[in-house]
Order: structure tokens, then C-alpha cells, then sequence
């Protein structure tokens, strides 16, 4: 049995968003997941959001990561690998919790974290993911926004995160920046998106180590507004490549004329990554620098930097693809199906970006109790 | 909320946003993209009721129904953590009141203007989306009470203005120039971003009231957030060495370049020099300097727009030698004169850029005056040459940032390469790119 908090003081609200984007790529695509498969990943992240041990809420961890490394093993074996060690790491960090090990379980914790969010160089797995199968990449988006919330429930308490913090703090930043800059000279669509996952990767490393120091709600909000943007935009180019095969930079493609709603939907998703006004990426960024700001001021600079780099990036992408003149094509639109999704990612966004407090307010006051 | 100068104020800026989210909702969900008839008749409306707040702000602001209004107006908190609170407050007083109302007009005029200028044209429910956009951002902006807020009208001045430059996008060289501007303003906007944070730090609140106790800050924290507004202020108003991307904004249609680079966007910089002002005060370091990138962009204006050759750029650089002199007035702690002076300009400048289309049929009909050899050209033909050959190239000042970031893309380049080898060292998956 399951020993579960009491359900008043639990985030439901982390639940909502990580629910979306586990059913967000089944609705909006034509390839379904299996119904066990979803199944399983959504008790696995009812699991580890509810469970009031670190050893339970890990081994809920470990238990979604195999049935992403299950959903990404065709498409993806690097991804599927890269899963099956977050999977192994997230049960070491159970057993360590269990036996009371804490700097050991921090550790274990950071390196899952790093892996199952790509942070650079332990991008491989999620970037591989991005370029192979975004879809998958979509979903496994909604378990590291889980395993986020226990870390910083479970793991991020402990004097030795506090030790660490200015380590994560700096390390988040500087890979930020390199992937942000690596993301500005990328040639195609996939490439762009592989870039902009670590790069927000970085940023929520930073955020995971500024947490240790008091901001649980920023490191919470980072993975949340990450999941719903670099979610979004993974269902949109998924859905731009089915109609029109791969996009590679090489001038104005000019697919905006076909396919409006699309275009619509890419730009506020890259947007709300770079921090767009009105959306969570905006309040998520400015709770963050704030954060950093008490933990390294130039920290602050270098991911002030890697944010303009990537929004300048992200103007890029979307100017390659979408401008120029209009190239005729006879496929539709986004389907039905596609533009609820949007919607609902794009109201989700908005939603925490003009009253942050719904998500934060019970969050913060949750997290921020040691458990 | 029920107080009319808060339903007013929120109208002010919620208007031209709301109407802008049910286009886009109309053209995301809906069957059909939404008609001009409907974007400019929901746009113009959402524009209309942002004027009439602005009527009411200002008749609160002169205490016209009773006592007069002024100072912080409390919205709540947009997110309180802790201790940690972004503040949800609009300001009124002399300064705010006038940019909003002033921004307010002109934005309904410039939609009234396009309807027609911009009848049957592509992407023309796009420009009025752009337009309600603009207009949420220019009134944020305008009365703001705090940095937080202030940034973000500031973000979403700067992104429709990216997309109006790159509005007729078939041609690339617009679309290059929108990427250029963008670039600017993101980097020039980090120091705005600073600023906000080490605000915060230093004051305590980064709401602007508490700017009257920036005489308490150590000179070092005063001069460095004094020149972190100022490099925020010269990237968005395109002053030197920001200012090569004012010219290429041309590119976009002639009611946006009239609305942003004539009237309103361009002295946004202006703006939030007076509203930090007196962090400027106690700063005669950044001040100084304030002066200095003043008159050398006037200066360096002045000389590019006696030989640019179209109308719409000669006049980009008109402005911009009057939006360095107004500069250098805030700088020198003239900031009545220079607000007096910003709205004057930018109402002469926007009727300028609507009539530039009809340029060169009015030089047709007025005819040439006979042009003789300059004072310089007398004194010095060789320098006059050399001016001459300079003020064409303007310059060469893109040329020189594109050198100054050329090491940032090599890095980039490196990178990119390293991650690209590490990856398929890494990889399972056979060849990967």
C-alpha cells in the first residue's frame, strides 16, 4: 500500500500539467500510444507526486522512465538507453533515501535529473529523442516535471543540496548558455528543438540549484512553463513534419501561408520558451533571475545572455520555416484534434502567466515544509 | 476593482489585449480566418475603449469628479511567495498619463489610417493583431508602476515591432532586417532585465516610487544601474552604436514604421530614462555619458540623412538626430523640456512618415532649389569626400557589430561541432546528424 500525503496538501495543480502533456501527444497525434502504456505512466506520476516517501515517489520515478524507455525503444535506442540509466539512477536514489544515505541520494537525484532534462554534455539521450521522435520526447517532459517536484519534496532539504547549490547554480547557468548558442548556429527544425531542450535544461538545473536555497517555487514553475512550451513546440513541428517532411533552414520556407494556425501555435510556444509576456515562460524567467541573483550574480548575466540568445534563435527557426513567399501545399491545416491541444497548452500557459499564484502559492507553501 | 480609476486603468491596457486574444482564438479554433471587417472591428474597438480609459485616467489624474488621483494604484499582487511579491501596480502621475493617453490616440488613428492603406493587402488581420499587440504594450509601459510590469510591455513593444519590420516577409531582405532588430532589442533589453533584478536588491522594491530613495544608493550601485537603464534605453531608441537597425525597420508597411520608429516605439527609451530619472540624478558618471551618445548620434544623424537617398530612410534618420538631442536633454536634467520636446517630435514625425509615400510627388510638384557647394565642401573638399563617404556608408556601423560578434558564432560554431561529435560517440541509433 502506498502510504499517500493527505490529498488537500498535494499539488494537484503539478498533477493538471504533467496529465497534459502524458495525454497532449496521444490526442494530437494520429500514432497512439498503447492504452496500458499511458496508464501506466499516469500512475507512475500520481505516484511519485502523492507519495509522502522519497523511496515510494522514486520508485514512481524509476517505474515511468522504464515505460518512456519502452514507448522510445523503437524510434530511439540512445533515448530508450538514455531512460533505462535514469531509471536505474532513480532506484539507487530510492534505496539511498531508504537507508538514510542523503548525500548520496542528492546526488543520484541531480544526475537523474541532468540525464531525464538533457543538460549538457548528458544531453545525448534527450536529444536524440528530440530528433527521432519529439512525441515521446512530449511525454517524457511530463515525468521530468514529476521527478522535479520530488527532488525538491524529498532530496532538496538536505544540507548537502545547500552545500551544492552554487555548484548547480553556476554549472545550469554556463550549460545554458552553451546550448543556447549552440541552438543559434543549428541547421534544421529538429536540430533547433534538440538545442532548445538543453538549453532549458540548463535553466532548470540552475533553478533545481537555487531551489536548495529557499526558491522551490521558481525551480517549480521553470519545469512547469519548460514542459508546456518545449511540449507545445514538440507537437508542432511533429505535426508541421507530417504534412511537409523534415524543415531545414535554408531560407524562407514560406509555410506559413498554408498552414496559419501552426505557424500561430509554434510562435507562442517558442515564445512562452524565451520567456514571452503573459505566458509562464515570462514570470518562470523573472522568478528565476531573481532566484540566481541571490546565489551568484553572474549566474543572472550569463542566463540573462543565454535567453536573448535563444529568443534570437527562436525568431530564426521560426522565420526559416513559416516566412517568405508561400509555398502552395495541399495538406490542411491543423486538425481538430491538434488545435484542442494547442489550446489548451497555449490556456494552460497563459493561465500561470497572468496569475502565477495558483500554481506557486500551494506549491511553494508545500514544497517549501521539510518533509 | 470597482473604484472607476481601477476599472479605468485596467481597461486602458486589458482592452486592446483582449481584443487581440479573440482574434487569435477566433483564428485558432474557428473554421474560417477571421475577415478584415471583423479583426479591424474588434481591434479598433478594443483600441477605442483603451482611448476613453485613457480620457478617464486623465480626467481622475486632473481630479475632474472629485478628488484628484495620483501616485501607485494597488492592483493586488501579480505573485507573492514569502517574502518575494511582484507587485500588480499602475501609476499615474504627469508623465505616465500623458504617454498613455498620447500613445492611446495615435495607435486609433494609425488603425483608422490602415484600414484603408492596408485594404486587400496579405497578412492585414495579421497587422491589426500586431497593432492591438503594440498597443497592450505601449499602455503597460506607459503606466507601469513597477519594473516587472514595465518589462514586459517593454518585451511586447519589441517582438510586434520584429514582426511589423518582417511584415511583408516573401522578400528576405525584411525578414532579415526584423532578425537584426530583434537582436538588438533582446540584448540591449538584458540590460533592462539587470537592472530590474539588482533593483530589487538594492532598493528593495522595483516599484518607481521607490526610486525617490535612490539618493541612499552607493555611487558605484547608482552608476550601475543608472548606465543598465541607459544601455536598455539606447538599444530601443537606436542610438549609437544601436543604431544601425533603425533604417533597415523601414521595411515594413508605412502606418507601423510611422507608429514606431516616428512616434511612439522609438521614444520608449526616452521614456524609461524619465521614469528612472532619478536614479540618473545621482549617477553624473552615466549621465555624462547619456550626453555623449546623444549628440553623437544627432551629430551622426544629422550627416547619414543629408545623403540617404529614400524617403523613408532620411526620415528614420531625421528622427533619430532628434531623439539623441532629447536624450541628451533627460541627461543634462532638462526632462520637462525633453518631454514637451518628445511629444512634439513625435507627432510631427508620425504626420511625416504617413506622408512619405507621397514624397516624391510632392518633389515633383514643389521642384529642387538649386543645391551649391556645402560650407565644408569650400573649406575642404578632401574631408567633405571623406564625410561624405562616410555618412553613405553610415559608418559601416552594422558592419562593425557584425565583426564584433563574429567571435560569439565562432564559439557557437565550435560548440556546435564538439556536441555534434559527442553525440555520435554517444549514439545507438547508427548515423545521426
Amino acid at each position: 500500500m502506498t502510504p499517500m500525503a493527505p490529498m488537500l496538501s498535494a499539488p494537484w495543480e503539478a498533477l493538471v500539467v504533467c496529465l497534459l502533456l502524458l495525454v497532449a501527444p496521444a490526442v494530437a497525434s494520429q500514432r497512439r500510444s498503447p492504452p496500458w502504456l499511458l496508464a501506466g505512466l499516469i500512475v507512475s506520476v500520481v505516484v511519485a507526486l502523492f507519495a509522502s516517501s522519497g523511496t515510494v515517489a522514486y520508485v514512481g520515478i524509476s517505474a515511468g522512465a522504464v515505460l518512456h524507455a519502452l514507448a522510445a525503444r523503437p524510434w530511439s535506442r540512445t533515448g530508450a538507453a538514455m531512460l533505462a540509466s535514469a531509471t536505474a539512477i532513480a532506484l539507487a536514489t530510492a534505496g539511498a533515501i531508504h537507508l538514510g544515505q542523503m548525500p548520496m541520494a542528492f546526488g543520484l537525484s541531480c544526475l537523474a535529473l541532468a540525464l531525464r532534462a538533457g543538460v549538457l554534455p548528458f544531453h545525448a539521450g534527450v536529444a536524440s529523442l528530440c530528433e527521432r521522435m519529439p512525441l515521446v520526447q512530449t511525454q517524457q517532459l511530463s515525468s521530468t516535471i514529476a521527478l522535479v517536484f520530488v527532488h525538491l519534496r524529498h532530496v532538496d532539504h538536505h544540507v548537502v543540496a545547500i552545500e551544492w547549490a552554487p555548484v548547480l547554480v553556476r554549472y545550469g547557468a554556463f550549460a545554458a548558455l552553451a546550448a543556447a548558442l549552440i541552438t543559434l548556429v543549428q541547421k534544421d527544425l529538429r536540430g533547433f528543438y534538440r538545442g532548445t531542450t538543453a538549453m532549458h535544461g540548463g535553466m532548470l538545473f540552475a533553478a533545481v540549484g537555487a531551489a536548495s536555497i529557499g526558491n522551490f517555487a521558481a525551480a517549480l514553475l521553470v519545469a512547469v512553463a519548460m514542459g508546456l512550451a518545449l511540449g507545445g513546440l514538440g507537437i508542432m513541428i511533429t505535426s508541421l513534419e507530417e504534412r511537409t517532411g523534415p524543415a531545414a533552414f535554408g531560407g524562407p520556407g514560406g509555410r506559413g501561408g498554408p498552414f496559419p494556425r501552426l505557424a500561430a501555435s509554434f510562435a507562442l510556444f517558442g515564445g512562452a520558451g524565451v520567456g514571452l509576456p503573459g505566458t509562464a515562460g515570462f514570470v518562470a524567467d523573472d522568478l528565476l533571475l531573481h532566484a540566481l541573483w541571490m546565489e551568484s550574480p553572474a549566474s543572472t548575466v550569463v542566463m540573462i545572455l543565454s535567453s536573448a540568445f535563444l529568443a534570437v534563435a527562436t525568431l530564426m527557426a521560426f522565420s526559416s520555416v513559416f516566412l517568405g513567399r508561400t509555398s502552395p501545399s495541399l495538406a490542411p491545416d491543423l486538425y481538430p484534434r491538434e488545435r484542442v491541444v494547442a489550446v489548451a497548452l497555449v490556456s494552460l500557459l497563459l493561465v500561470l502567466g497572468f496569475a502565477p499564484g495558483v500554481l506557486l502559492g500551494p506549491a511553494d507553501a508545500f514544497l517549501s515544509a521539510p518533509q | 476593482m470597482s473604484d472607476p480609476v481601477h476599472v479605468a486603468l485596467a481597461l486602458d491596457i486589458l482592452a486592446p489585449f483582449a481584443s487581440v486574444a479573440v482574434v487569435g482564438l477566433l483564428m485558432l479554433i474557428g473554421n474560417r480566418r477571421p475577415s478584415e471587417e471583423t479583426a479591424v472591428r474588434l481591434v479598433t474597438a478594443g483600441l477605442l475603449v483603451s482611448v476613453l480609459a485613457g480620457v478617464a485616467v486623465l480626467g481622475a489624474y486632473w481630479g475632474v469628479a472629485g478628488a484628484a488621483v495620483e501616485g501607485d494604484i494597488e492592483f493586488g499582487d501579480w505573485l507573492r511567495i514569502g517574502d518575494f511579491v511582484i507587485p500588480a501596480v499602475l501609476r499615474v502621475d504627469g508623465i505616465s498619463v500623458t504617454i498613455s493617453l498620447f500613445a492611446s490616440v495615435l495607435t486609433a488613428l494609425i488603425a483608422r489610417f490602415s484600414r484603408t492603406y492596408l485594404h486587400k493587402e496579405p497578412g492585414f488581420v495579421r497587422f491589426f493583431v500586431l497593432l492591438g499587440l503594440f498597443a497592450t504594450g505601449t499602455q503597460l509601459v506607459a503606466l507601469a508602476g513597477a519594473l516587472e510590469l514595465f518589462f514586459a510591455g517593454w518585451e511586447i513593444i519589441g517582438i510586434s515591432s520584429a514582426f511589423f519590420i518582417g511584415f511583408f516577409h516573401e522578400r528576405a531582405e525584411p525578414v532579415r532586417s526584423s532578425i537584426r532588430a530583434f537582436a538588438t532589442y533582446r540584448f540591449s533589453d538584458a540590460g533592462l532585465l539587470i537592472a530590474t533584478v539588482a533593483t530589487l536588491e538594492f532598493l528593495g522594491s522595483a516599484r518607481f516610487s521607490t526610486f525617490e530613495r535612490a539618493g541612499a544608493l552607493e555611487p558605484f550601485q547608482a552608476t550601475v544601474l543608472a548606465l543598465l537603464f541607459l544601455v536598455s534605453a539606447m538599444g530601443k531608441s537606436a542610438q549609437l552604436p544601436f543604431s544601425g537597425w533603425l533604417p533597415r525597420a523601414m521595411e515594413g508597411p508605412t502606418p507601423s514604421s510611422a507608429l514606431f520608429y516616428g512616434a511612439v516605439s522609438i521614444h520608449a527609451g526616452l521614456f524609461l530614462l524619465l521614469r528612472v530619472w532619478p536614479v540618473l540624478e545621482v549617477s553624473p558618471a552615466a549621465r555624462a555619458i547619456g550626453v555623449v551618445v546623444g549628440l553623437s548620434t544627432a551629430v551622426y544623424a544629422a550627416l547619414v540623412v543629408r545623403v540617404h537617398t529614400d524617403a523613408k530612410g532620411a526620415l528614420a534618420h531625421a528622427t533619430l538626430a532628434q531623439v539623441g538631442l532629447i536624450l541628451a536633454e533627460i541627461c543634462m536634467g532638462w526632462t520637462t523640456l525633453a518631454l514637451t520636446h518628445l511629444v512634439c517630435h513625435a507627432l510631427l514625425r508620425l504626420g511625416q512618415y504617413l506622408k512619405a509615400p507621397n514624397m516624391i510627388h510632392d518633389t515633383h510638384r514643389l521642384g529642387h532649389g538649386p543645391h551649391g557647394p556645402s560650407r565644408l565642401e569650400r573649406w575642404s573638399p578632401k574631408l567633405a569626400d571623406r564625410v561624405y563617404a562616410a555618412s553613405l556608408h553610415r559608418l559601416r556601423l552594422d558592419d562593425r557589430i557584425d565583426v564584433a560578434f563574429s567571435p560569439v558564432l565562432a564559439v557557437a560554431r565550435t560548440l556546435e561541432r564538439g556536441d555534434r561529435w559527442l553525440r555520435r560517440t554517444l549514439s545507438l541509433d547508427g548515423a545521426s546528424s
